[in-house]
């Protein structure tokens, strides 16, 4: 692209702008913007204070089927599908607002007792961009819960038939995270002292 | 008969308010962000954009009706009993009716 138009570049930079506070890495922008790599950086120093994060992007799909981030990414793919259908956005528009709105509610469970974990939440913004990008190659699929008929995401090629989803059918240990024991372990001393 | 002396019923007076509010406040919605209003609202983009053209007069007259404008986004019964049980936690049944709702479809009177 040699004739650059101004009007995109800084639609393109408001983009930036707005994946970075979500989160975004570096590997993520340069796939969605035209910004040079040099520019890229600058930005991401600029808003976040410190340099990008190297290495890989997380790339399992078995982390996306485990008990809570199995809940986080059915609630935000759900919210992406809900956007392309009925909003009429596509792409990244559709999942940075996507994202924002499972942020909102993410950030609501975390007020709740058992949901308490760190304070990022469950699903990053990359991990979002892979999960749909997973959906697309069909690696992972939604399958209706045969209970709520709730739609979840499973494994393509796991067998489906008569599905219970995580919340209809808890597992025996599910959310019980060292972490939180941990915690509840301080509060309990906490309040016998 | 002398519309002074007609005695309103409250209940009537309530809806009308409850029916204001909320067209305003999707109306609000709409024109802030329209992507995240037709999610937030569960309308289809028709609608939102209906409502995006309506004037102030429209909007109170369209408020003035004596039956709500809006119903409950959960149709189903069972699945309604589903997320009301107290069996499990508060955020479990947050979580969950929060996925159900975003995989519904919305909906239109025919």
């Amino acid at each position: 692209m040699k004739t650059k138009s101004v009007v995109t570049e800084s639609e393109e930079l408001q983009l930036a702008i707005r994946l970075i506070n979500l989160g975004a890495r570096l590997q993520l922008l340069e796939s969605h913007t035209s910004l040079s790599r040099e520019r890229l950086i600058k930005l991401y120093k600029e808003l976040k204070g410190n340099s990008p994060p190297k290495g890989m992007l997380p790339f399992s799909t078995d982390w996306f089927l485990t008990w809570l981030p199995n809940i986080h990414s059915s609630l935000f793919l759900n919210i992406y599908n809900f956007l392309k259908i009925n909003a009429g956005i596509d792409g990244i528009q559709a999942l940075a607002t996507a994202y924002e709105l499972y942020l909102e509610q993410a950030r609501e469970l975390e007020h709740t007792e058992e949901f308490q974990l760190t304070d990022e939440p469950v699903l990053s913004l990359v991990r979002a961009w892979t999960l749909v990008r997973f959906v697309q190659n069909n690696l992972l699929t939604i399958e209706p819960c045969s209970r709520c008929s709730g739609h979840f995401l499973v494994n393509t090629y796991d067998l489906n038939q008569e599905y219970l989803c995580n919340l209809c059918h808890v597992p025996s240990r599910a959310g019980k995270y060292q972490r939180s024991t941990r915690k509840s372990n301080e509060d309990t001393h906490a309040s016998t002292s | 008969m002398n519309p002074a002396e007609q005695v309103q019923d409250p209940v009537v007076t309530e809806i009308r308010d409850a029916n204001l509010n909320y067209l305003m406040l999707a109306q609000q919605m709409i024109r802030l962000d329209k992507a995240s209003a037709i999610y937030r609202l569960g309308i289809s983009q028709s609608i939102a954009d209906l409502l995006d053209s309506l004037s102030n007069a429209q909007l109170i007259k369209l408020a003035s009706s004596s039956v709500m404008l809006t119903r409950f986004r959960f149709d189903d019964a069972q699945i309604l009993g589903l997320l009301t049980q107290h069996n499990k936690g508060y955020a479990q049944s947050l979580v969950h009716s929060a996925i159900l709702m975003a995989g519904k479809p919305v909906q239109t009177i025919a």
